[in-house]
């Protein structure tokens, strides 16, 4: 069979003679036959065929451990996305940015301290009138329902059922300064740098 | 069962508003239908009224005490803080200039200089400046231009709509009432209330079916008969959200705030309205 195969080739190399030479070198490998010559390569050519057995079982174990080390690293689990609310910046840390503060005066310690108690003297009595205010308006509006109760028992019930278009309640609350009419705003225009995490 | 009651009421009111005419004929049509249903009617006559609320537009000025007070704060606030970008820029440009009216200076010992044309910080902030001026909001108070009938009297506090009605023989200033009419919830009378304005055009949000507050009142003696003896008002809430201007003559609508509410409504009827109309 041998013999066959360097008959051949010989015939192929005189035949083509005119191909480029780095064609004809690889020609002059044994490895490499003729197209016309049978689809074997040449090692299973010389040894018994054992691995048809063998392989499969090699590649299945393969494919196991591979599944066995893709699973360990699955399992670990995915990264937090951060939350950037609590980390301080590394802006809070620099040094040259420390503002430098006049020392403040006794006067002016005492002027604070008194105007924070002032203060909250005032926001408590705040709080006890509005307190008191609503107090009164739901007092009001408990004797308001009690004598609708008196006068007829149908329309108490209607007034006590709720109210279901009442919510959501929207309103455009104050404003330093009032609404402009027929105002057209102009076209703000922002580069938004949120940044957005994927797990 | 109060059908024929009311029916009967609103004929002795409006032999109340019209004294002049009698229209006794159909009184006796209904006090038939009285006699042919025997019910237990209350002798009081059910009326709904809107109490109707302007809230706020801008924010109200602030105290002596809250002027030092938040001066105080933004002192402490700025103590407390680092420098920002803009003022670390401020003093570089600040330090940049010194150097220069230095005699022994030396452009090519600049860092970072390079061939850009320098917009200081300082520069920005005159820009910023320029463009705030081009914007002109809209006044904040009116001054005393308007009068009681306007809404956009006082924009920092709530207002509340008030009506010239003629109760009995006079003419009295209440919260919006009417009527109540058999089959409707007194919410709704307090929507038809609302809407019956002579040229009122007015959106509102009724917060709530239940009534915030009542009154009642007799009415006097002369008027009393066969069972009714007085009224009774329950009001409702409700808040204004589109401002139209009412279409009334003058003197017969006024839009107050709670303390002035003292100067249009009699006694009585103050001290039940004062409870509910809130001022926070």
């Amino acid at each position: 069979m041998a013999g066959i195969v360097c008959r051949t080739l010989s015939r192929v190399v005189s035949s083509q003679t005119s191909c480029c030479s780095h064609v004809v070198s690889v020609r002059h490998s044994h490895w490499f036959t003729s197209i016309l010559s049978p689809k074997t390569s040449v090692p299973l050519r010389a040894e018994p065929k054992k691995k048809k057995k063998i392989d499969p079982r090699r590649e299945q174990m393969m494919k196991e451990r591979l599944k066995k080390k893709l699973k360990k690293l699955e399992r670990v689990p995915p990264e937090l996305i951060p939350i950037e609310d609590f980390i301080t910046s590394a802006k809070c840390f620099d040094e040259t940015r420390v503002r430098e503060v006049p020392k403040l005066s006794f006067e002016e310690t005492e002027r604070r301290a008194l105007l924070l108690k002032h203060w909250s003297r005032y926001k408590f009595s705040q709080h006890q009138a509005e307190m008191a205010e609503i107090k009164e308006a739901l007092e009001a509006q408990r004797q308001a329902l009690d004598e609708l109760k008196i006068e007829s028992e149908d329309l108490y019930k209607a007034a006590i059922a709720p109210d279901t278009d009442l919510f959501p309640f929207q309103h455009q609350g104050p404003c330093y300064t009032p609404p402009i009419p027929n105002y057209e705003a102009p076209d703000g225009k922002y580069n938004d740098i949120t940044r957005v995490y994927t797990q | 069962m109060h059908l024929s009651a009311t029916m009967e009421n609103n004929n002795r009111i409006t032999k109340v508003n019209c004294r002049n005419e009698k229209i006794s004929f159909t009184e006796n049509h209904f006090t038939a239908t009285n006699h042919k249903t025997a019910s237990v009617v209350s002798p009081w006559t059910l009326h709904g009224a809107v109490c109707l609320q302007r809230l706020p537009v801008i924010s109200q000025d602030r105290n002596p005490i809250e002027e030092q007070f938040s001066g105080l704060m933004q002192q402490m606030e700025l103590e407390r803080s680092l420098l920002s970008d803009h003022e670390l820029r401020l003093l570089e440009d600040a330090a940049r200039m010194s150097r220069k009216q230095e005699e022994d200076y030396d452009s090519d010992e600049e860092e970072d200089y390079g061939d850009k044309e320098i917009v200081t910080a300082q520069d920005l902030e005159d820009a910023w400046e320029q463009k705030l001026k081009q914007f002109h909001p809209a006044q904040r108070s009116n001054g005393d231009k308007l009068d009681v009938s306007s809404s956009e009297r006082c924009l920092a506090d709530s207002l509340v709509l008030l009506i010239k009605q003629d109760v009995g023989s006079q003419k009295v200033w209440l919260l919006p009432q009417i009527q109540w009419m058999a089959g409707e919830t007194l919410r709704q009378t307090a929507e038809r209330a609302l809407t019956n304005l002579p040229g009122a055009d007015l959106k509102a949000t009724f917060l709530g079916n239940a009534p915030c507050g009542f009154y009642k009142y007799k009415y006097p003696k002369d008027i009393q008969k066969e069972g009714s003896v007085g009224a009774k008002v329950f009001f409702f809430k409700a808040v204004m959200f589109s401002p139209n201007h009412l279409p009334l003559k003058k003197n017969s609508f006024a839009w107050v705030k709670k303390d002035e509410l003292k100067d249009f409504l009699t006694p009585e009827y103050l001290k039940q309205v004062y409870r509910f109309i809130m001022s926070l």
